[in-house]
């Protein structure tokens, strides 16, 4: 067995957290409210749903398969060469998913805070710390997440909180104003990045209860849902509908609105901190699901010699992002259709329903 | 040889470890304090930028002795574009501009009755100014306000900026600003700045001159429509405005009790709100505007009891005529001289009637201009201050 830590479910739950939530939180209110403008909750609302759902087909998945990640019950649902192909299809969806990842971490820095260092350094900066997470298993992984994402968070809603007095809730109205057409489009972005709750098919066998993994999937998927919501909602009534959509980073703006009583304000770099904590995070469990993938489907008992050469692939496909606008509009409007088709339902399903037909694995698994 | 190793890499890393790249030194860069925005005679951008003398703000407090040291300069540029005229500037200002402290864009009257939605774009785009600070329109040259004096601050732009922040006129950071540019049912409104000669300096200071001092000041409030200058608003006129807005706390509000020679009292809000309720009968729009202001006295001109409960009841009735009247004028004065929904009465229908407004959004101004508006005000006069009646009152 590759990975011999055993983690908890909340450190479990954290980890979900972190999978989704770091650039979802900057990355996805603003083409919410581009299309459905002041009725972005409601998208979000149906995102959460979709990522319900996917969270259902994964923990039928790990409860059908106990103790076996996505690699290892692949196989043995499609047989040796279905599940080495579909196997090699994640490798390349972690990598290029975790490549995306590192762009998206790199890209407030350079755009914000940073213009003269070019993209590379962050993109170094990123890979080797998490690289370094990665190499010392899930548990160190776990822990270090365990460690920042409850400050993390709650040091952006302490700077929510202190928004409040620019907040004009008429800026939510009117209810329905955009339609149901505007809605659906505007809850893809978001149901893409839900979905990447996936990745807990790499993480369930390795939780010390695995009959938790239910709860750790849902919960997860709701307080990202909670989260990003509160996020969009909170920018919305800073801003209004026109501007939030304008923003690049519309809750960076957000933050950067912070005034209180001529001194309090400049929060920014608090934000700034948090990027990199969670986006650390984040690259790691990628970076996490690559390696471990990649070892699984070569059959190699420890997966530590992967991590530097996946390290090395993931700085590759990264510096292949051309420009930023490249990268908005492929992790704002492509990668949702494509992770959430193939990667996130698709696939999935596909197992699911071939192990219900082909009797594999627990029955207990719904 | 592992530990020497490590010892190396170490040593190597700490180099790097001096913060050295993207580093700004505080003797390096040019603090921009203040831009002003002005159309040059041929037509293209001219950008003043007050840069402070980082030197003069040191010790706080006055730059007392009279050393006459001045604590920041200005300096023009001109391009096509915002960008092309702080460009030029790089070769005129020794050090790399710094624009994350400047306080207040100043638009010179010109350039705002152009428009001025392609150069408020710069400022949300560019990564240093602010979406806090404060938006204003100078009446006359923008350059002027910043080239002008303070006697009390250090730079005539804090001035303005303070002004802003305490004064009691209409205040509007730069994200308000773009976001009733980019809203359909809202138009803009800024600060306006005028030059004049404030107060008096009784001896030789840093401006060098016995007399009357030349300084900014708040004056009203500068109407736009779209992105266009239309007009002024004065300062009584603000005020309306503030009503209606929903943004009055603090003004003081007189009026004179009938009956009574020189029975006049001030009062001064505590608590403001402003409702605009949309009604669309048969076709044609009417707005009902209900204004609710909570009050304190605080002066007392007549000699007389004003503070018993029914005496209060009635500077109530005044108080809310008072407002009506004040919130009625400005709203006819801008629909009649600008035809300018600042007021958001088009957000306010939209929020109440969407498929309406998709429908009327396109002719709001004709709509706009024919609705009735009927404003309702509620005064409540809360306290007295620390005297009940005027101490002479006993003797009557």
């Amino acid at each position: 067995m590759a990975e011999r830590g055993r983690i908890s479910p909340t450190q479990a739950t954290l980890l979900m957290v972190s999978t989704v939530l770091p650039t979802a939180i900057l990355f996805v209110p603003p083409v919410v409210v581009r299309r459905a403008r002041q009725d972005a909750w409601m998208s979000l609302a149906l995102a959460v749903i979709v990522g319900l759902l996917v969270a259902r087909l994964v923990i039928g998945l790990s409860l059908r398969f106990p103790r076996k990640t996505l690699f290892q019950y692949s196989e043995e649902i499609l047989g040796r060469a279905g599940g080495k192909a579909v196997g090699l299809l994640y490798i390349w969806w972690f990598l290029h998913t975790g490549a995306l990842v590192i762009t998206d971490f790199a890209a407030l820095p350079c755009i914000a805070l940073m213009p003269e260092t070019p993209f590379i350094v962050f993109f170094i900066l990123g890979i080797a710390v998490s690289g370094y997470a990665v190499r010392g298993g899930l548990e160190v992984l776990s822990r270090y997440n365990e460690l920042v994402t409850p400050v993390s968070l709650g040091s952006i809603a302490l700077i929510f909180a202190l928004l409040t007095k620019e907040m004009r809730i008429e800026r939510l109205l009117p209810v329905f104003d955009t339609g149901a057409i505007s809605i659906l489009k505007g809850s893809a972005t978001p149901a893409g990045w839900l979905g990447e709750i996936v990745l807990l098919s790499m993480v369930a066998p390795y939780l010390s209860n695995e009959a938790e993994v239910a709860r750790v999937a849902y919960v997860s998927v709701l307080a990202v849902g909670a989260c990003v919501t509160a996020a969009t909602v909170g920018t919305l009534l800073v801003f209004g509908p026109d501007l939030t959509g304008a923003w690049v980073f519309p809750v960076f703006s957000a933050v950067r609105s912070v005034v209180i009583a001529n001194f309090l304000e400049r929060l920014e770099s608090v934000a700034v901190s948090v990027w990199v904590f969670l986006g650390l995070a984040k690259i790691g469990v990628f970076y996490y699901a690559a390696v471990l993938g990649s070892a699984q489907w070569l059959g190699l008992k420890d997966y530590r010699c992967l991590v530097a050469p996946t390290g090395v692939i993931l700085l590759g496909m990264a510096l292949l992002c051309p420009s930023t606008a490249e990268l908005f509009e492929f992790a704002q409007g492509a990668f949702p259709v494509y992770a959430l088709t193939v990667f996130e339902v698709g696939i999935p399903l596909l197992l699911s329903c071939v192990a219900r037909i082909r009797g594999k694995g627990a029955t207990g698994g719904a | 040889m592992r530990g020497v190793a490590i010892i190396l890499i170490l040593a190597l890393l700490a180099a790097f470890c001096g913060g050295c790249w993207s580093r700004r030194e505080i003797t390096e860069i040019a603090i921009v304090l203040g831009m002003g925005l002005d159309l040059t005679p041929d037509g293209r951008v001219g950008l003043s930028l007050q840069i402070a003398r980082p030197g003069a703000f040191y010790g706080g407090g006055d730059t007392a002795g009279g050393e006459g040291r001045v604590a920041c300069w200005v300096v023009r540029g001109e391009g096509e574009t915002l960008e092309e005229a702080a460009a030029y500037l790089a070769g005129k200002v020794p050090r790399e501009l710094y624009w994350g402290h400047s306080v207040v864009l100043i638009f010179g009257e010109e350039m705002a009755r152009r428009g001025v939605g392609a150069v408020a774009d710069f400022f949300g785009r560019k990564r240093e100014p602010r979406e806090t600070m404060w938006v204003t329109v100078a009446e006359g040259r923008a350059s002027d306000v910043l080239e002008c004096h303070s006697v009390l601050e250090k730079t005539s732009a804090q001035a303005a900026a303070f002004l802003v922040t305490m004064g009691l006129g209409t205040a509007v950071r730069f994200r308000e600003f773009v976001e009733s540019l980019a809203d359909e049912g809202v138009e803009p409104i800024a600060t306006r700045v005028t030059v004049r000669e404030v107060g008096v300096t009784p001896c030789p200071g840093e401006a060098g001159a016995v007399g009357p001092h030349r300084q900014a000041e708040t004056s009203g409030t500068a109407v736009f429509r779209g992105d266009k200058l239309v007009g002024w608003l004065d300062q009584a006129e603000t005020r309306g405005l503030l009503w209606l807005k929903g943004r009055a706390v603090g003004q003081v509000l007189t009026v004179r009790v009938p009956g009574k020679p020189e029975g006049w009292l001030s009062f001064r809000a505590r608590r403001q709100r402003a409702e605009i309720v949309p009604r669309l009968e048969g076709g044609s729009v009417r707005f009902d505007v209900n204004l609710v202001a909570e009050f304190d006295m605080v002066e007392q001109g007549g000699i007389g009891d004003f503070a018993g409960p029914d005496q209060i009841r009635g500077s109530e009735r005044l108080l809310a005529g008072a407002m009506e009247a004040e919130a009625g004028a400005v709203v006819e004065r801008v629909r009649s001289a600008y035809g300018s929904d600042i007021f958001g009465f088009g957000d306010a229908f939209h929020r109440k009637y969407k498929r309406e407004w998709h429908e009327m959004k396109g002719r709001w101004d004709e709509e706009f201009a024919r609705a009735e508006v009927r404003i309702n005000a509620r005064a409540f006069v809360r306290e007295t201050g620390l005297l009940t009646i005027r101490a002479e009152t006993g003797r009557e």
